[in-house]
């Protein structure tokens, strides 16, 4: 018996050398990114679909796709700066304040025999976001709208009931101006889920595997600017670090990184591979909820801004990739600003204390259980040390978190700090909505309720120069300030990462626009 | 054996049944407002409420509870609340991936851990079976979701010899279990030792019996002692421990399916409690559990086959 051969003549020695042989295989031929023959590309999404009517969508993902196969009138432009760019629209144009002419493209089909695009099909989907009775979240995208008037079979013109600003910036480079087929919706005679009928976008949806990837196919009937690969797999990554190593390890040809893993990934790229850092239109900001003690007295809230190192918090966060904001309206839009009206000033907090009779105070923050978030929860926990103020730190998953203010749960009135982070869209009324009056016990948790405010905002939406506008929602900033109810902290940044054989198609703030994606 | 069988079964439906009044409960108990989560910053409040009414929300608790528990036991287990599909679609499209995973998982630990608590056994007290007690005790130490980065960061991102992401091509058997080989060891590794552990504790008492004596008196080969007649006998106590491993691989392929990015039941019920997705999140760990229950129907029911005096106790 020979003691290195097995029974069927396998010896030690060529197991070993096998074994070898297909190590270093793999490591000669490493698994590559799908991307290489540029006919796929592979992206993640940080969530998958559940619902592809434009009238009632969920999440960015999903809009882009909505975009990518039901055509819009217009779409955003990729690129550093905010603008649009006509998708269904031969033209498009403001003929005055109330109305707006649109001509389609001639030869725009929907699949499934349901013909072709008209000024009908226009009519019917943007009058059905409106329509109080279809009950669309979106609805507020076209408040202003008065009526689509169909001119001939591909012209029409819309008219609105009063001026509206945003209309160029968040309503029609929206998903809101995705264009329907009016027949297939009306024997659908309900929305639209998860399986599109009557699609006529730049690509198609092939395929969608729940939680697995959803897979667009390039339109074959689509006569104008093709899609730039044959297929997109979007990949529903939720957690930002799964995303990275799935990148590191050639899965995914492009994805958002976490902004704590900026600087690791710019000092270090992946080979072959791009990284980017975009501004973001998000806000992030320590709410001070002014109808809960002992933060009625506005001494305290006071005190709380100038007990804030925003500096430090900011770069306990966000590992020195972001920098500190001002406001909630981000750099580059009419509001922006550079600076707020309190300063870090721990013995002006002490003195503001003291004037109030406080002493020995105990409070809670409450945040959302992210490591971002809780970093910047303890530099403020240390800085209201710092001045006297006890203060207990309060994780909440999101499903938690989002719920804390409502005035329908029972804690609204027990919050006081929290730590809150909202999105926005390129336009600062899609900012400072959410701080009006109607909104206090909804989503303006500080309570504040400021009329003069509100009076503003409302300008805001009819003031179509751009001082103007600079002028209002500075002084809305400043208000806010005042209230004591805010210590501003950041806009963040997108961290995102793609190989070098594609080009990306970002909007400024680097949300992705699946159908500007381009091979290199 | 059939009185054995319906004894079990009968305790397999308690035990569903008080899992679903745990379940019920435990939601009921989770903070925050599903329909503010779901919906969104703009929704109205009259489109919150209507949410609230069509999830059945608006009713008494007990109204609530009687009509998950009557229509569960009828195989209906509601619907989505935002895509409307059908909540058993949903668990059910997502089933065969934590399956494929907790049977990966569950072959990674029976191949090696079988062998290695064999081979600790019959060299016992010799370097051999001190390594394999030492390798056992740390893989049980290292929590799984620990195994799953390294591996993923090792043969995914610095070899790329394995994919990190996702559950392979549909329609593709060689791709899915390629994809499946990283996210099962990572489920399954830390039951090579469990059962390292228990097959060497079994083997020990086993091979002290007199029939093996006797089979060595009779000059028969060493591992034809070894597994045809002591390992068939220690086998027994670690079926049962895989019954009871298939409910810790559940909670483990949370874990997997996350830092993998694989779809799975798992990853199904922590995204439907973070949305408050009250009926997916009801739906998927009912199936969870009934299939926890049903396995270790199966673990009871192979033991009380193989050992007359299980079968003689209940």
């Amino acid at each position: 018996m020979h003691c290195g051969t097995t029974r069927r003549g396998l010896s030690r020695r060529s197991f070993l050398a096998a074994t070898g042989a297909f190590g270093a295989a793999g490591l000669a031929a490493p698994r590559m990114a799908f991307s290489q023959d540029g006919t796929v590309l592979t992206l993640r999404s940080y969530s998958d679909l559940q619902v592809l009517d434009p009238a009632f969508r969920l999440s960015l993902p999903e809009d882009d796709i909505i975009r990518s196969i039901f055509a819009p009138l217009v779409i955003p432009e990729a690129g550093d700066v905010w603008g649009w760019k006509p998708i269904a629209v031969d033209s498009i144009e403001q003929l005055d304040d109330v109305t707006v002419a649109f001509k389609l493209k001639d030869n725009i089909g929907f699949t499934d025999g349901y013909g072709q695009m008209t000024a009908e099909d226009v009519k019917f989907s943007i009058e059905r976001i409106a329509d109080p009775a279809v009950e669309s979240p979106y609805a507020g995208d076209w408040a202003a709208l008065k009526s689509v008037e169909v001119k001939d079979r591909l012209s029409g013109l819309i008219h609105l009931n009063s001026k509206f600003v945003p209309l160029w910036t968040t309503t029609l480079p929206t998903p809101a101006s995705c264009i329907l087929s009016k027949k297939a919706m009306q024997e659908l005679g309900d929305k639209i889920t998860t399986k599109p009928v009557a699609q006529s976008g730049q690509y198609l949806l092939a395929d969608w595997q729940p939680k697995q990837r959803t897979v667009l196919k390039r339109n074959p009937d689509w006569a104008h600017e093709p899609g730039g690969f044959e297929e997109i797999h979007i990949i529903p990554i939720e957690d930002p670090a799964t995303a990275e190593r799935g990148f590191e390890a050639g899965d995914l040809d492009y994805t958002w990184t976490s902004v704590s893993s900026l600087p690791r990934l710019k000092e270090n790229p992946p080979a072959g591979s791009v990284v980017l850092e975009k501004p973001s239109l998000a806000y992030v900001w320590l709410g001070i909820n002014q109808d809960a003690e002992p933060f009625t007295d506005i001494r305290i809230r006071r005190a709380v801004q100038h007990a804030i190192d925003r500096q430090t918090v900011v770069d306990a966060a966000y590992f020195g990739a972001a920098s500190i904001g001002n406001g909630i309206i981000a750099p580059g839009l009419p509001g922006s600003r550079d600076s707020v009206t309190y300063d870090y000033d721990p013995d002006r907090a002490r003195a503001l204390l003291a004037e109030a009779g406080a002493s020995n105070l105990s409070v809670t923050l409450d945040i959302l259980n992210q490591s971002e978030r809780l970093n910047a929860a303890q530099v403020i926990q240390a800085n209201l040390a710092e001045v006297g103020i006890n203060c207990e730190i309060k994780q909440n998953d999101s499903g938690t978190f989002w719920s804390l203010g409502s005035k329908d749960g029972d804690y609204y009135l027990k919050l006081q700090l929290v730590l809150s982070r909202f999105s926005m869209q390129p336009d600062p009324s899609w900012a400072t909505v959410w701080f009006t009056p109607e909104q206090v016990g909804v989503w303006n948790w500080e309570r504040f309720n400021d009329a003069e405010y509100k009076a503003l905002h409302d300008q805001g939406l009819v003031t179509s120069g751009h001082a103007e506008r600079d002028a209002i929602y500075r002084k809305m900033q400043g208000l806010m300030d005042e209230s004591g109810c805010y210590v501003f902290l950041t806009h963040e940044v997108v961290g995102a990462i793609h190989r070098d054989t594609i080009e990306p198609g970002l909007k400024p703030n680097g949300e992705s626009l699946f159908s500007e994606f381009r091979p290199a | 054996m059939l009185n054995y069988a319906v004894k079990r079964l009968l305790l397999a439906v308690a035990i569903v049944s008080v899992a679903m009044l745990l379940l019920f409960t435990m939601i009921y108990l989770i903070p925050g407002d599903p329909a503010a989560v779901a919906l969104g910053p703009r929704a109205t409040e009259a489109m919150r409420e209507a949410l609230i009414v069509k999830m059945g929300l608006d009713q008494p608790v007990w109204v609530q509870f009687w009509n998950f528990f009557t229509r569960a036991w009828m195989g209906d287990l509601g619907r989505e609340v935002l895509s409307e599909r059908p909540v058993a679609q949903v668990v059910m499209e997502n089933l065969p991936f934590t399956m494929a995973l907790i049977a990966g998982g569950m072959t990674w630990s029976v191949a090696l851990g079988i062998p290695l608590g064999c081979w600790a056994a019959v060299k016992r007290g010799s370097w051999a079976d001190r390594l394999v007690g030492v390798l056992s005790v740390a893989v049980i130490a290292v929590p799984s979701f620990v195994i799953a980065i390294y591996a993923l960061l090792i043969f995914a991102v610095a070899l790329r010899w394995l994919p990190a992401i996702g559950a392979g091509e549909p329609g593709n058997p060689g791709d899915q279990i390629t994809h499946l080989i990283l996210p099962s060891l990572a489920v399954g590794l830390g039951w090579v030792g469990y059962i390292a552990r228990m097959v060497r504790a079994s083997m020990l008492e086993v091979l002290e019996a007199q029939h093996i004596r006797t089979a060595r008196a009779f000059g028969l080969p060493d591992a034809m002692i070894t597994y045809r007649y002591a390992l068939t006998i220690a086998i027994l106590p670690t079926i049962t421990l895989l019954g009871v491993g298939i409910g810790q691989m559940l909670s483990s392929a949370v874990f997997a399916e996350i830092v993998f990015a694989r779809p799975g039941v798992g990853k199904l019920v922590y995204d439907a409690i973070l949305t408050r997705n009250y009926p997916l999140v009801s739906g998927a760990v009912l199936v969870t559990t009934v299939l926890f229950v049903l396995l270790n129907l199966a673990a009871d029911l192979l033991i009380g086959a193989l050992d007359p005096r299980v079968r003689s106790k209940l």
